[in-house]
């Protein structure tokens, strides 16, 4: 057990390492990246759709909202949104919480997630 | 005891894509519209999402979008010397019951029918003379053009976020696209879907045999997209889960998703679901309806609601259903070919191969509505000549998958036991392996084929069911044996480790199993009142303040799926009435 927890820190240490967000986003750009994200989630406080509101993300953990109904997965994981947890949920979202309901396979470019989440962090507020 | 409401401009009868549509742009142009639905509303967030989704069992073989055949449904037979008998279980087609109708659980598939089809008999007479039409062959000209309803097409590619690969913009061949295809004023709203490898090697086979491949254009966004009301849409996911599902990535052109929520919100419109119209009515002299009854299935309750303007826009089956029900238009009569209501039902027909690969992965659980490839070389193609092989219609061929479901989808070469050990060894050893390809045909009207009310069985409401006498005629037999021989020379070409061949169709059609959601007719359009029910505007010729909308307005049924047009005329419709009816209210088209 001890064992598997120590491995298991060191692997996320690697992968916060490996995925560390970039800082230097353009918003103007990402805008046009939130096209991928449009047709479920909104941005404005209390708009749940399919997707949860994307309101005040940076400010909350994950499956925070009372009034969305999130998956198990998403409950269970823990994830205080930051830049940086964002930039990996979307990079491949059921790598990070396997079996969690959003339909999205994965942004794969780091210039795209790094764009996206400028302009989350500037339209969420 | 029925309850007469307040009366309002326009009732709507269903709210699929066409009701979706007409309650949208009526209710945009300041008419107070009501639209009743028989079936529950539903949304993308609370039901098309995990986990109400990807349920083959509650979607596929329980019909949870579908109409329920406990409370109505059809009586059928292949000709009348048969009685016909109630389908129990739905199995041939599945009309949709719901919010979006069976605009929610269909692929995508959206093609543009042309002159081809709306001046089919002038065509066919021209270049083969009036004998090569069969005497019980009642196909007739439409009384529309391509050219009318282009902007109509282009509306709804739009709306539907249609992606694909245009063939013919404004008379300019396109590379890659469909060289046959009517010219088209703009290209699609978005690229086409990414070909799946059975599609790529269908294509290949096809282009080497001298055909014509192209990507098949399907209303499955291929990227994110945001059409012109501004209705958001997300970029498809590959799932596999189009057909007989709700779209949980709100990738697929849907009515619930597009032009229903958007009439929603519009404060001239509402909507009463689990409402259930029995009858049309009609003034003393019979030339206008005045409103409709309907039944609130949940509580029993009757109502009336009167109206200025009546359109029925249910399943292609139901409208039919409802005129015959409220004695609009003279029931059709096949003895003496008199009548209109319930003339020219068709169907489709086809012809499918599977062909298995050793060592070839295919992946079958990633697919879209549109993700195979198609060739249009026997379809509108005009330069193919049917003379030789002696029929009328055409048939286009599809290489790839739509959708490949855990249960349902079990591909095994012929000769394989059907059960036990060996079936269970073969269909593990073959699953990754197999492809199809298919032909999808048309079917020509016949004088024998019509819908009217059984004169034995009734529905929950006491009313008589429908009554459908089908069946294929030579004709088509024709047309099959011409498709499997050209789907099986591709298909050996492609020298797969085994073959299941594709075999016409010849047996007497049958309700089961699953063929195909496309019936149409039964109240077709037309350039008189003595051949046709509706005008080109989809207006009763007998009532001038009714409109039935769907694939009951075609005289008959192309090789393609029926949306493009059924969607096209819904807009074109629309139009007719804001801009012409409403300001000057009477017959759009003298008779």
């Amino acid at each position: 057990m001890r064992v598997a927890t120590c491995a298991a820190a060191v692997f996320s240490l690697t992968l916060f390492l490996m995925a560390a967000a970039r800082a230097d986003g353009d918003a103007a750009r990402g805008q046009a990246r939130f096209q991928d994200c449009a047709a479920c989630h909104k941005l404005e406080a209390g708009s749940n759709d399919v997707g949860p509101s994307l309101h005040g993300i940076f400010e909350r953990k994950a499956a925070a909202l009372t009034d969305f109904r999130y998956s198990p997965a998403m409950k269970r994981s823990e994830i205080s949104w930051t830049p940086e947890t964002l930039d990996k949920f979307i990079a491949d979202p059921q790598a990070m919480v396997p079996a969690n309901r959003m339909p999205y396979a994965g942004m794969a470019s780091p210039n795209d997630r790094a764009d996206l989440i400028a302009y989350l962090q500037k339209m969420s507020k | 005891m029925t309850t007469k409401l307040k009366e309002v401009d326009v009732v709507i009868v269903g709210l699929g894509w066409t009701g979706g549509i007409l309650a949208k742009e009526l209710a945009e142009s300041g008419l107070k519209v009501v639209a009743l639905e028989r079936g529950a509303p539903r949304t993308s967030a609370n039901d098309y999402s995990l986990p109400n989704i990807r349920d083959e069992l509650r979607y596929v073989v329980r019909h949870d979008l579908m109409q329920n055949t406990a409370r109505d449904t059809l009586t059928v037979r292949n000709n009348p010397t048969q009685e016909a008998l109630p389908m129990r279980r739905l199995g041939s087609f599945l009309p949709g019951e719901v919010v979006g109708g069976s605009g929610v659980h269909w692929s995508g598939h959206t093609w543009r029918w042309t002159d081809m089809e709306f001046k089919i008999r002038s065509n066919y007479e021209e270049r083969y003379g009036k004998k090569f039409i069969p005497d019980d062959m009642t196909i007739q000209d439409w009384g529309i053009t391509y050219a009318e309803l282009e902007p109509y097409y282009e509306r709804f590619e739009y709306t539907a976020a249609v992606s694909g690969k245009a063939g013919n913009i404004n008379g300019q061949i396109q590379a890659g696209g469909n060289p046959f295809e009517a010219p088209r004023a703009k290209e699609y709203p978005l690229p086409p879907l990414t070909p799946i490898l059975a599609s790529e090697m269908f294509s290949a086979a096809a282009s080497n045999a001298g055909y014509h491949p192209f990507p098949r254009p399907s209303a499955n966004a291929s990227q994110p997209y945001t059409n012109p009301d501004g209705s958001k849409f997300g970029g498809c996911q590959y799932c596999g889960y189009c057909q007989r599902f709700g779209c949980e990535a709100n990738a697929k052109g849907s009515p619930h998703m597009t032009v229903i929520p958007i009439a929603m919100r519009n404060p001239n419109f509402e909507l009463r679901t689990h409402s259930w119209v029995t009858n049309v009515l009609k003034d003393n002299d019979g030339k206008r309806v005045t409103g409709v009854t309907y039944t609130n299935v949940l509580n029993g309750e009757e109502f009336e609601q009167p109206a200025t303007m009546v359109l029925l826009c249910a399943y292609a089956i139901n409208n039919v259903h409802l005129m015959l029900l409220s004695g609009i238009g003279t029931p059709y009569d096949p003895v003496a070919q008199k009548g209109v209501i319930g003339k020219n039902y068709c169907y489709q027909t086809g012809a499918g191969a599977t062909l298995f690969f050793e060592g070839k992965y295919f992946n079958p659980f990633m697919s879209a509505g549109g993700s195979n490839a198609t060739i249009d070389d026997f379809n509108i193609n005009w330069e193919f000549d049917r003379g030789p092989h002696n029929f009328v219609g055409a048939y286009n061929v599809n290489g790839g998958f739509n959708t490949a479901l855990p249960i349902g989808y079990r591909p095994v070469p012929s000769g394989t036991p059907q059960w036990g050990s060996e079936w269970k060894r073969a269909t593990a050893k073959w699953y990754q392996t197999a492809m199809t390809i298919g032909a999808s045909g048309s079917v020509m009207a016949n004088r024998h084929n019509c819908y009217d009310l059984d004169p034995t069985y009734r529905n929950a409401f006491g009313q008589p069911l429908m009554r459908m006498t089908f069946d294929y005629k030579a004709n088509e037999h024709r047309m099959g044996t011409h498709a499997a021989q050209v789907i099986n020379d591709i298909a050996k070409s492609m020298n797969p480790t085994k073959l299941n061949p594709a075999v016409a169709r010849t047996d007497p059609w049958t309700v089961v199993p699953y063929q195909s959601t496309h019936n149409t007719g039964g109240t077709i359009m037309g350039t008189n009142p003595r051949d046709s029910a509706l005008n080109k505007y989809l207006q009763s010729w007998d009532c001038h303040n009714l409109f039935v909308v769907g694939a009951n307005v075609f005289p008959h049924n192309a090789s393609y799926n029926p949306t493009g047009p059924v969607g096209a005329l819904a807009y074109w419709t629309a139009d007719a009435i804001k801009n012409r009816y409403v300001k000057n209210p009477g017959p759009l088209v003298t008779a």
